[in-house]
């Protein structure tokens, strides 16, 4: 069990990703570089600043997952930011983050196109958040 | 219809809509509303110089018009928009006026983006990326259309990089859009004809999306009704003010609607075609649409069916049948507007088939599609009917 968002959860969430099937076909040929999380901070639940998630993600794998800073996050190539509570209904599945960034509750710095068209791999993605025992700070 | 119980959707519409034959008039009211002392107004060279609607908009704007910006290229660039924007702060512009068409609003779109954010232009490519509003925009559409006036869509074209910028953002949505009818007059009858079928095309797109919704569905379909009422006296009787009214209005709805329910495989291809080989964006929508009506024909068949009985087609039969009856009316009303029916008629050689089949998956607009498009294989088919324009 670990804590959203902390580095235990970064590190097995990592795990989750590469033990992924879907992960290693959906994402084969993801070459574009780094995608990075942004959860804003909620100092009422105890996170007191930005928190940050660098997936080095390539070609079906994930070569390195860390806690960074969000001005460290805002350097990769693709940056998704959102609330924490949106973050928690994507780990939950009750939000799809391509539907979210369309919608205007997670942002997206970068290309949406090319996101789209590794759908699968951003399923895989969010399945596999869904794999880690996840506490959440407000349950 | 039925929607899933799952089903969730946003409905923005912020666009504060102004319409009437003369309401360039209130353009200035407009602007006193928002606070916008000194503004840039963005316009193209066709407009400013062969016809009136750029001083008509210059005379009731008066002197807070610190700057009339009139480079715009077909499609925008993001050359263009950085060019205006400089210009437009050096001259003390706060707020953005657009008169024109779906190139100049989108190049003021990205205009206002800078003048709120500065930097360059590709800092600031995303979606939902922007976190305030751009500066203060009034748009005056010219063309019956885009529907840009109230989406909050801008697509500028990077010519170094060979791409779109696509910039989907609820910040950078218009606050006042302003329909006069008598801005349209002008508009020659094959672009009447094109730009009409673009606003039809967006109206579909919203009725055939996975991300329809109620309140969409209740646009496009009027917009749907309104267009096959309006768009062939547009373009045979270019001086009636009552029908030009009534395709602006409706090519507004279809804009609302679909930048709340997105487009699909319609805009994929005309976006692919358009970048290259230069096919207009409402031409190529023209052309792509029963093709895809086709291949969607088993996806979305209750969302057809009300398609057809707003566009005045018979909506009884199999789901196939239907479909086809609903493309073949399609084609022949583009037709009757004196618009080519394929690919090939507007210079697509048929070996780039295989290339632009690939690169329609590239485009963010297919995933949106009623039927998924997973492989150049399956949406070639689609491309080569596009291509002969079979009715
Ligand atoms: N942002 C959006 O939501 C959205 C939606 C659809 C299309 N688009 C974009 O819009 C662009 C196409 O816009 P468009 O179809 O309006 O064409 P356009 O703006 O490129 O204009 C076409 C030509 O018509 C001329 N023109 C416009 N109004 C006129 C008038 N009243 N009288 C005489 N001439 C007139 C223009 O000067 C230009 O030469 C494409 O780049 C497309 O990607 C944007
Ligand atoms: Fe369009």
């Amino acid at each position: 069990m670990a804590r959203f968002p902390s580095a235990e959860w970064v590190t097995l969430y990592q795990d989750a990703i590469n033990g992924n099937p879907a992960y290693k076909v959906g994402g084969a040929n993801w070459d574009k570089g780094v995608v990075a999380l942004i959860c804003k901070a909620k100092p009422d639940v105890g996170l007191e600043e930005d928190a940050g998630i660098w997936l080095d993600l390539h070609k079906g794998v994930c070569r390195e997952a860390r806690l960074v800073t969000s001005a460290e996050a805002l350097k990769a190539p693709f940056c998704i930011t959102g609330e924490y509570a949106r973050w928690k209904q994507v780990i939950r599945k009750e939000l799809d983050p391509i539907t979210g960034m369309l919608q205007g509750k997670l942002r997206l710095k970068g290309d949406l196109p090319t996101i789209v068209r590794f759908v699968d791999a951003s399923k895989a993605l969010v399945e596999s958040a869904g794999r880690v025992a996840t506490e959440f700070p407000d349950d | 219809m039925s929607y899933d119980a799952d089903s969730t959707f946003v409905f923005a519409f912020p666009t504060r809509v102004i319409y009437g034959a003369g309401a360039v008039s209130e353009s200035s009211l407009e602007c006193d509303r928002l606070g916008m002392d000194k503004v840039v107004l963005v316009s193209d060279r066709v407009l400013a110089e062969k016809t009136d609607v750029v001083a008509q908009v210059r005379k009731a704007l008066g002197r807070r018009v610190v700057l009339e910006f009139l480079d715009v290229p077909p499609d925008s660039s993001v050359a263009a928009v950085e060019a205006g924007a400089a210009k437009a702060q050096a001259a003390g512009a706060t707020g953005v006026v657009s008169v024109g068409g779906g190139s100049v609003i989108d190049t003021a779109k990205g205009i206002a983006i800078l003048l709120r954010e500065g930097g360059s232009l590709r800092d600031h490519e995303g979606f939902q990326n922007l976190t305030r509003k751009a500066a203060p925009h009034v748009v005056l559409p010219t063309t019956a259309g885009t529907g840009s006036e109230v989406t909050y869509v801008a697509v500028i074209k990077d010519v170094e990089a060979h791409r779109k910028l696509l910039f989907g953002d609820y910040n950078i949505l218009p606050d006042s859009a302003i329909l006069d009818p008598l801005l349209t007059v002008g508009l020659p009858a094959h672009l009447t004809a094109a730009t009409g079928m673009d606003a039809l095309s967006h109206a579909l797109e919203a009725m055939h999306s996975l991300q329809r919704q109620p309140i969409a569905d209740g646009l496009a379909l009027r917009a749907i009704h309104e267009v096959r009422a309006a768009l062939p006296t547009c373009v045979k009787t270019p001086g009636d003010v009552a029908a030009r009214g009534r395709q602006l209005v409706a090519s507004t709805m279809a804009g609302a609607a679909f930048s709340n329910a997105q487009v699909g495989l319609v805009h994929a291809i005309a976006h692919t075609v358009g970048a290259r080989f230069g096919v207009h964006h409402g031409l190529a929508n023209s052309i792509a649409m029963p093709a895809v009506v086709r291949f969607n024909a088993l996806a979305c068949p209750d969302q057809y069916r009300q398609v057809a009985e707003a566009f005045g087609v018979d909506p009884s039969g199999s789901d196939e049948a239907l479909a086809d009856r609903l493309a073949g009316a399609i084609y022949a009303f583009a037709k009757s507007l004196g618009l080519p029916g394929g690919f090939k008629d507007v210079g697509v050689p048929r070996e780039a088939l295989g290339e632009l089949a690939e690169a329609t998956l590239f485009d963010g607009s297919v995933i949106y599609n009623a039927r998924p498009v997973i492989s150049a294989e399956e949406v070639l088919p689609v491309w080569e009917a596009a291509w002969q324009g079979e009715g």
